[in-house]
């Protein structure tokens, strides 16, 4: 996560209008996943691996690495969906074991390999996303798109102090190493929950400071900020709608 | 009461406890600030000087005592407190306890929002403040990304922008490096060529002595002592009350003069360099 963050501030595609590519990646998502297309998830798949490597300059082995994480959930559902245990034999393979089976159908095997597909290029497109826009990108995106303000304000706030709480925690922990908290299993357990609880106490504390600073500035009970803005390109618009026509088209034509 | 005087605030016999503690934060405490003035804040932790910071900006309620702003007592109600938070501005000594929003840009915003500013006016004003406060290199980084230094700017920043009266900064310069603390303090000059009061909580004796018009010393909720930093600085018996040490500059003159190596004429130099330009 931490890495997405980092790579998402170098994107070249970052300035880019965050809703264009909010859309952009929502309706490549939604595509794929309504058309069950092979051919359509190959497609967004290509394109948003272009987009991200090759225009938003996201390092290629970087990209790959981020593709493998979700490949391993989808290797396991995959398999219970490609692989049955019965007493009959199915036409694309078979592993006998005494009176049993370990076998899959073709159709079986199919139908495993488009879901991995599917899923695989629906998770581009969602790393299109966090890969070239930053975080307070996308929440300014989704606040233009009348989100909840509570739900928006709860991102705002978490998306700041996740990295607050996050360097607490590694100062505490590099305090405890210097003091050999880490000695052996037990006290390496024990250091890890003494650090969560005095991690929730500064919490607590930093809580209540951040409320009486922005109380401090007449806090009223809704955060209200302005964005920097990046304009829409129209030709970037074109493009999209281009894209999502021809999607539509291999899906209904090829698909 | 004089009238010739233009007290910025005035604090009368101010108490503050906070909950399930003994001890009192404030302990009737009396001060008057001047408009424009620079004004030092020394005392050892615990002496009240946050707490009266905070009653300052109408966060906490004195349990007695009035707090006035520009003449008039602080009113505890949605308009009252609106009007104060827009005359005080508070800078906090972690920028990590007011930072909310990891986009500079944003969170320079969420002041004059609140101040009802309608969208045009406050991109106009948090852009100078960007500009103002040399924000413009790091802007686009997210605030987890920036340094301390760079913290503290857009801390200022933050409250700047809200145009107050009297700005507050509570230890500015803790956990600085040299050079950041050079630049908050030139941004603080600035400040006080616009006219804005400056109210500024520090440990460090020595720039209190040589930046401040005024300077408070306080010690278990009350004012120990208040006055130029001549009469203050060379109140050796207030000084070690307050755990409080004789600035270098002082010292040195001091004992310049009792070696006869400064005319016994030879007023207190206001500065180190003064000081250096005599010998």
């Amino acid at each position: 996560m931490l890495l997405i963050d980092k790579l998402s501030y170098q994107s070249k595609l970052r300035y880019v209008n965050a809703s264009e590519k909010l859309v952009y990646a929502l309706l490549t998502l939604v595509l794929c996943i309504l058309s069950r297309s092979v051919k359509v998830a190959v497609l967004v798949f290509a394109v948003n691996g272009v987009l991200t490597v090759g225009k938003g300059g996201i390092p290629l082995f970087r990209y790959i690495k981020l593709l493998m994480i979700p490949l391993a959930f989808l290797a396991a559902g995959t398999a219970a969906v490609m692989i049955n245990v019965s007493r009959t034999p199915m036409d694309a393979f078979a592993l006998q074991a005494g009176e049993w089976y370990v076998t899959g159908s073709c159709e079986g095997i199919r139908r495993g390999l488009g879901l991995c597909v599917t899923a695989l290029s629906a998770v581009s497109s969602l790393y299109f996303l966090s890969l070239n826009t930053v975080m307070t990108d996308i929440l300014c995106a989704c606040r233009k798109m009348h989100f909840p303000p509570l739900l928006m304000e709860l991102m705002l706030l978490i998306y700041r102090f996740i990295f607050v709480l996050f360097e607490t925690a590694f100062s505490i922990t590099v305090s405890q190493q210097s003091r050999l908290g880490n000695r052996g299993f037990r006290t390496r357990i024990r250091s890890f929950g003494m650090m969560g609880a005095s991690l929730f106490i500064l919490a607590l504390k930093r809580s209540a400071a951040l409320y009486d600073a922005m109380e401090s500035r007449c806090y009223d009970g809704s955060i209200r900020v302005l964005s920097r803005e990046h304009p829409v390109k129209t030709a970037e618009i074109a493009a999209i709608v281009l894209y999502g026509a021809v999607l539509v088209l291999v899906w209904l034509l090829c698909g | 009461m004089k009238h010739d005087e233009d007290w910025v605030i005035k604090a009368e016999n101010v108490s503050y406890t906070y909950d399930g503690n003994d001890k009192k934060a404030l302990d009737g405490l009396d001060m008057k600030i001047r408009r424009g003035a620079k004004v030092a804040f020394m005392g050892g932790n615990g002496s009240g000087k946050s707490t009266f910071f905070l009653c300052l900006n109408g966060i906490r309620r004195p349990d007695e005592g009035t707090i006035y702003i520009d003449g008039k007592p602080v009113e505890y109600t949605r308009k009252g407190l609106l009007d104060v938070r827009s005359r005080v501005g508070i800078v906090f000594q972690d920028p990590d306890d007011q930072l909310f929003s990891a986009s500079v840009y944003e969170e320079i915003s969420f002041g004059i929002l609140n101040l009802g500013a309608d969208e045009d006016t406050a991109r106009k004003e948090v852009e100078r403040v960007i500009e103002e406060l040399e924000i413009t290199p790091f802007q686009d980084r997210p605030a987890h990304a920036l340094s301390g230094g760079q913290k503290k700017q857009v801390a200022i920043a933050d409250i700047l922008v809200m145009h107050p009266e009297v700005m507050i900064l509570d230890e500015p310069d803790a956990a600085l490096d040299p050079r950041h603390k050079r630049k908050v303090q030139e941004i603080v000059e600035r400040l006080t060529e616009k006219g804005i009061t400056v109210l500024m909580a520090t440990h460090d004796i020595d720039h209190a002595y040589e930046w401040a018009d005024e300077v408070v010393l306080m010690r278990e909720g009350k004012v120990l002592r208040q006055g130029t930093p001549y009469e203050v600085c060379t109140d050796r018996e207030a000084l070690e009350k307050a755990s409080l040490e004789l600035p270098a500059v002082v010292r040195i003159y001091e004992r310049l003069k009792e070696k006869g190596m400064l005319p016994e004429d030879t007023p207190l130099p206001d500065s180190m360099e003064t000081l250096i330009d005599l010998l």
